[in-house]
């Protein structure tokens, strides 16, 4: 089912087998920067992978993204106010903990939760994922006239239906205001799942390896194309279902 | 029973994209794949989409190697699916119960 959770900002989720076994941990699927639930990780065949495995799904539209309510100012962009809506979201479904797994911005709102909520974190998944600055040389006051990496993501979200460009443009500069840090480290069991051409997540061995966690690169994957790849989720099956 | 063959096209993927890359194929020739299951990973301009089968029966063509890209309505897969033997009065194929759709357009009010 699809829903919306009504807090400071409205925000749609999808809640998918919501009666699967009690001892079974969901799975929250955070997706990238300008792209939604649906786009993410529906279209890529996430949902009826993670069935197969009988796992419940928690799925949101990140504030400013999707259906979920678009601020327009920076600071509602901060990753603490969407840590503050992922908990919101849990504390409204009941659910004490879940398996995180984000891509892209997604992957640093997980790492987010899991460093600021470790309690409701029990395993971390990093897709399209790495320590650099992914706005790095980007001019933020006007995302996507530039020719950095960044500026050529944000072209082309920038024009998918239901996109706000000015509240995307909030999204990049409050993410940006809170650069990523490796340290403090996380200390959930995480895993890291990058293409191998994904030059956005460069150093997520590193990371990986900086948390005591496993990496999986994708072969002949870049940044768009490693999110649907059987490779990775079938890593992630392995990852959230191992014993232990 | 007669086997049919029916050819699957390059659907629509909205935002007026015209043609998709394939990614991987996720079926084989000689496969037999259900209504829905996992059929061919495809890359757009703006994101990368699993399509699923539209319908069960046997992979009997891919009509696409991997890294090729294919226009919207072109050729993608061709199943052998089981068809019925004709039967008098009714005109086209009869679906099959899984494909039946299960909302349908009643044509005549209820007699009552």
């Amino acid at each position: 089912m699809s829903a919306n959770l009504v807090g400071d900002v409205t925000m749609r989720y999808v809640d998918l087998r919501p009666q699967s076994p009690a001892d079974a941990v969901p799975v929250l699927l955070l997706h990238g920067f300008g792209t939604n639930f649906g786009m993410n990780w529906e279209a890529a065949g996430w949902p009826r992978f993670l069935g197969a495995e009988g796992l419940r799904v928690i799925g949101p539209d990140l504030r400013g993204h999707g259906a979920s309510e678009k601020p327009l100012d920076d600071a509602s962009y901060l990753p603490e106010h969407f840590v503050s809506d992922i908990i919101a979201l849990l504390d409204e479904l009941g659910v004490d903990e879940v398996d995180a797994v984000g891509y892209s911005m997604g992957s640093r709102l997980a790492w987010e939760l899991a460093l600021t909520r470790p309690g409701r974190v029990r395993r971390l998944v990093l897709g399209g994922f790495g320590p650099a600055d992914a706005f790095e040389g980007t001019d933020l006051s006007a995302p996507g006239q530039g020719a950095t990496p960044f500026d050529h993501v944000f072209r082309t979200v920038a024009g998918l239906p239901g996109n706000d460009p000015a509240a995307l443009a909030a999204c990049a500069r409050g993410q940006a205001a809170r650069p990523f840090s490796p340290k403090p480290p996380v200390t959930q069991p995480t895993l890291l799942v990058t293409g191998a051409a994904d030059e956005i997540a460069a150093g997520a061995g590193e990371l990986a390896a900086a948390v005591g966690g496993s990496h999986v690169e994708v072969p002949r994957r870049d940044h768009v194309n490693a999110v649907s790849s059987r490779v990775f989720k079938q890593s992630v099956v392995d990852f959230l279902t191992s014993q232990g | 029973m007669a086997e049919e063959n029916v050819t699957f096209t390059l659907p629509d993927l909205g935002e007026g994209l015209v043609e998709a890359t394939v990614l991987e194929w996720q079926v084989s020739v000689g496969d037999v794949v259900e209504r829905n299951a996992p059929l061919v990973e495809v890359e757009t301009t703006k994101s990368a989409v699993v399509i699923p089968s539209p319908q069960a029966g046997r992979i009997v063509e891919l009509h696409a190697e991997e890294d090729q890209a294919v226009p919207v309505g072109d050729p993608l897969v061709t199943f052998a699916v089981q068809g019925r033997a004709p039967q008098a009065g009714i005109v086209g194929r009869v679906p099959t119960e899984e494909a039946r759709p299960a909302r349908r357009v009643r044509l005549k009010p209820p007699a009552d």
